[in-house]
């Protein structure tokens, strides 16, 4: 009996492991993009701003790798479209349980290329992010994750749009664009 | 008698053309914002601002020059030995003639025809056609390397000139460029430095970025990162640095490139001729400290570019890595030229030139190199079934002078002619009515080319593929973000193409695996039954 | 029950070193070959070739312990009751026959054994040191005069050898439970006291 309980203990122990290890490729998700670095965040931009009847709007445009440059070391390039809608950010931000996901705002896709030369988009799964947090904020980041799909919709026939340099931060320092969180 | 329109059209355009005459002088049209570097506190014993010859209002490039030869008396006479001057260069191992006279590259594609253009980044002034005058001192441009204002242009289609008068620029930009102001650009002349370098170097192929891959306009004020040699705020090297410079010739070509150096370090003031623009010149061959002394074995079949450049265009401008001329010339609907941009702001395609493509942070191919390059030159055969190599390096594994080099692959499609099975000499560039950029007529433009080339069009225009190869030299990393083991030695690498070496982690003989796990596999399902046996035996007579 | 003290302290010192070392090197030179990434290429081989030295220098102290002791006549290969012991291992393990064999300190390897450790002795760890040595200074080859080998050769030589070992290695530690009682012979080799029949 005692063999069978250790088993049983050494197993969920062993089952709480892997998903410690792997919660993180959960908690992301990672996509191969077919256009280069400015590129798809361009048509990221894009596809954000045919959202804005879902209250959508860009908040920034961010290089983190820029700055690594500026410290004297190489990285590949890295580009953060940031983007918020107040239509959800309103009802997180209203609710005393659900504020702290503000760290998470605003919604941030990343686009980076690696060794290979490919691009990658980086996306947060919020549907699952959400259900941590209990039935109302899942509802939201639930619309927030069928937002996000849409944005990651591409349609080849289109072409490239510009990429639009948004001041990060929001706010007045990017007009009416950067209108964001 | 007039009607109201014809008398508005006059009136207007003198009055525009009087606004412009006023508006000038006083710098409303201002040249390019760039900005007047502080000026450093010149180290030279001359101060060219209090000589007298230098205190003239210049009308011209050539005038300037003639005042510069009243003191450095040799200077034209050394600039006309040089490649810089000539575009002609023999390689003494192939025999082929080469220079930029001669080569047809997968970018323009060549100078011959389009003189008048391409000699924007000549040193001399006039080089419109045959009749320009080499043997003349005073065609020599000495400002184009020595000016440290950075308001001296030459303009493409001005065969070589800057603007001695207001100009439009870029044409049909409605923007203007005062005359070049000669006279301060003389009196302020002083040594090269890595933006008078750049303003052909960094811009060949028509534009920033384009052509080399690992040289652009970045490098003017690089950071570390960027380039620790050349790093602004560090050891702030000059391109003369090493590419060392004696009687006005420029070392380090890459008609002739020195691949591999085993007689390592070129102390100064030795006798020996080897050249000195390579990293072995002054890192030697074993510049690892001893606890990576592994690192300096590696020197035998590695160039050091391949470890220390991990990638080139690594600053945000996007270098040129495919030109499809076969797509010039579609017009649009009013019978206009046609430019399209993609995100970051680049022409990917213009009709005067057909489809572009672009990347940044680029990791290069590798191939192995011994530093000679075969070119296919005019009137060597070429067809459409294979990838023409514009240039193809030399070498293999086994030639002791060949090391793996990174690589930059400049793909294009550009015109041949069928008939005569030749790469194509294409008139692009004139003011005349058979240049493709005016006229988009194909036939007119090589038929022009091909006759400036001593050959007679055949009439067949096709379009072939090409590869150019250019060896990756610049952007040298900072030594932290060198490559590590990993990125090549493992299965699909950076160096997963390379043959004729055998590369651990990367290479192995299938069958010895498969033998050796099997046996070792068959040998632990052995001792499990054989063990196995041995505990149910035990447990049976408790 | 007897006991009898079959292995020394050096011997002891000298087996259980090896073995780490051995362990060490296998699993990082089966990474150098591309098998896994483990440590990282650089670390494998770091770790590869400081390894790769204490086990050659601990060869040399063990090398000169088995002359200067006479241990070196516990390897004398003999063809005497080798029958008997592969037929004791086939089937009398399993009906608790007689094991053919009686350790002594003076022979304390049955005749299977002295085979195999001679094997090793003889065939693996040359060649896995032979070609390891010529691994690790391959860029000196020319200046040897051996400029007309082939790096391909001898990292196959090395990785077959490195199969060897690793064969020999399955078999050692499950022969090592085929003693008095399945630990007999592994506390033998910690305590240097053997429990026989």
């Amino acid at each position: 009996m005692l063999k069978v309980i250790i088993g049983f203990i050494a197993g969920i122990a062993l089952l709480g492991i892997v998903g410690f290890n792997t919660a993180g490729s959960f908690m992301m998700v990672e996509h191969e993009s077919p256009y280069g670095i400015e590129e798809t965040a361009a048509r990221i931009q894009a596809n954000i701003q045919k959202m804005s009847h879902r209250g959508w709007t860009l908040s920034g445009l961010r290089d983190p790798s820029k700055a690594v440059a500026n410290s004297g070391r190489n990285v590949p390039p890295v580009l953060l479209v940031e983007a918020c809608s107040t239509d959800y950010s309103g009802v997180l931000l209203a609710d005393d349980q659900a504020r702290i996901l503000s760290i998470m705002m605003p919604c941030t896709i990343t686009i980076y290329k690696k060794e290979d030369g490919k691009t990658y988009i980086g996306t947060m799964n919020s549907g699952l992010m959400g259900r941590l947090f209990g039935k109302k904020v899942a509802a939201v980041m639930d619309e927030v994750a069928k937002d996000q799909a849409e944005f990651l919709k591409f349609d080849d026939s289109e072409p490239a749009p510009p990429l639009i340099r948004v001041k990060p931060g929001g706010g007045s320092a990017g007009g009416p664009e950067a209108a964001g969180c | 008698m007039f009607t109201k329109d014809q008398l508005i059209a006059p009136v207007l355009g003198i009055a525009i053309a009087m606004a412009l005459l006023v508006a000038t002088p006083a710098g409303a049209t201002a040249p390019p914002a760039v900005a007047e570097p502080v000026a450093e506190k010149s180290k030279s014993t001359a101060d060219h601002s209090k000589f007298e010859e230098l205190d003239i209002n210049f009308k011209s490039g050539p005038e300037v020059t003639q005042a510069c030869l009243k003191c450095h008396t040799e200077a034209a006479k050394q600039i006309h030995k040089t490649k810089h001057w000539s575009w002609e260069y023999t390689n003494p191992v192939t025999g082929q003639k080469l220079g930029k006279k001669n080569v047809i590259n997968n970018f323009c594609t060549s100078v011959t025809s389009n003189n008048s253009f391409c000699s924007a980044c000549h040193i001399g002034y006039g080089w419109a056609d045959d009749s320009f005058d080499f043997t003349s001192e005073a065609n020599v441009d000495c400002i184009v390397c020595h000016d440290t204002t950075g308001n001296y242009k030459k303009l493409p289609g001005l065969s070589g000139h800057p603007n001695y008068e207001t100009m439009e620029w870029p044409p049909h930009s409605g923007k203007f460029r005062p005359p070049t102001d000669l006279k301060k650009i003389a009196q302020n002349v002083g040594p090269t430095s890595r933006k008078t370098c750049g303003t052909c170097h960094f811009r060949g192929g028509g534009g920033d970025a384009v052509k080399h891959g690992d040289l652009d306009s970045s490098l003017e004020n690089p950071g570390r990162y960027l380039d620790v040699h050349m790093d602004s705020e560090g050891l702030n090297f000059s391109c003369s640095r090493c590419h060392v410079t004696d009687e006005h010739e420029v070392s380090g070509s890459r008609y002739a490139v020195t691949a591999a150096d085993e007689k390592g370090v070129l102390i100064p003031g030795s006798q020996d001729t080897r050249n000195p623009t390579t990293c072995v010149a002054c890192h030697g061959n074993t510049p690892h400290p001893d606890k990576m002394a592994k690192l300096n074995d590696h020197t035998r079949k590695l160039a050091c570019q391949t470890c220390h450049i991990p990638a080139y265009a690594r600053s945000t401008l996007q270098t040129k890595m495919s030109w499809d001329w076969s797509t010039a010339g579609k017009l649009d609907e009013q019978g206009h030229r046609i430019q399209l941009k993609n995100s970051a702001g680049k022409v990917v395609y213009d009709s005067k030139k057909g489809n572009f493509t672009y990347d940044r942070y680029v990791v290069p191919e590798y191939q192995w190199f011994n530093g000679e390059v075969k070119f296919t030159l005019f009137g060597d055969k070429v067809s459409d079934d294979e990838v023409v190599k514009i240039n193809d390096f030399q070498g293999d594994a086994d030639d002791p002078d060949a090391r793996i080099w990174p690589v930059r692959v400049f793909r294009g499609k550009q015109m041949y002619d069928k008939g005569l099975q030749t790469l194509a000499v294409m008139h692009t560039a004139g003011e005349d009515d058979a240049a493709f950029w005016g006229n988009y007529d194909w036939d007119k433009a090589m038929e022009w080319g091909m006759r400036a080339a001593g050959s007679e069009y055949s009439g067949e225009l096709g379009f072939v593929s090409t590869e150019m190869s250019w060896p990756i030299t610049h952007m040298v990393s900072p030594k932290e973000d060198a490559l590590g083991c990993e990125s090549c030695h493992t299965d699909g690498g950076r160096l997963a193409g390379i043959e004729g070496i055998y590369l651990p982690a990367r290479d192995r003989m299938p069958l010895i695996d498969t033998i050796g796990f099997g046996l070792a596999l068959l040998a632990l399902i052995g001792v499990l039954i054989h063990g196995g046996i041995r505990v149910i035996l035990a447990k049976r007579e408790g | 029950m007897e006991r009898i003290y079959i292995f020394k302290r050096f011997e002891r010192f000298w087996h259980w070193t090896q073995a780490l070392l051995i362990i060490t090197m296998m699993i990082t030179g089966f990474e150098i070959h591309g098998t896994y990434t483990n440590l990282g290429f650089e670390t494998a081989v770091e770790v590869h070739t400081i390894a790769a030295w204490a086990l050659i220098t601990l060869w040399v102290f063990a090398i000169f312990w088995h002359f200067t002791t006479g241990e070196w006549k516990q390897y004398i290969p003999t063809t005497e009751k080798v029958e008997a012991m592969m037929r004791y291992y086939l089937t009398g393990i399993f009906t608790h026959a007689e094991h053919p064999f009686r350790q002594t300190t003076l022979h304390k390897h049955n005749p299977l054994q002295r085979l195999a450790y001679l094997f090793v002795k003889l065939m693996i760890n040359p060649l896995i040191w032979a070609s390891g040595f010529l691994y690790l200074f391959y860029t000196s080859w020319e200046s040897w005069g051996l400029g007309w080998m082939n790096l391909e050769w001898i990292a196959t030589a090395h990785v077959i050898g490195a199969f060897m070992m690793l064969i020999f290695f399955i078999a050692h530690i499950y022969l090592a439970t085929t003693g008095h009682k399945p630990m007999s012979h592994i506390k033998a080799m910690i305590t240097g006291w053997e429990e026989i029949d």
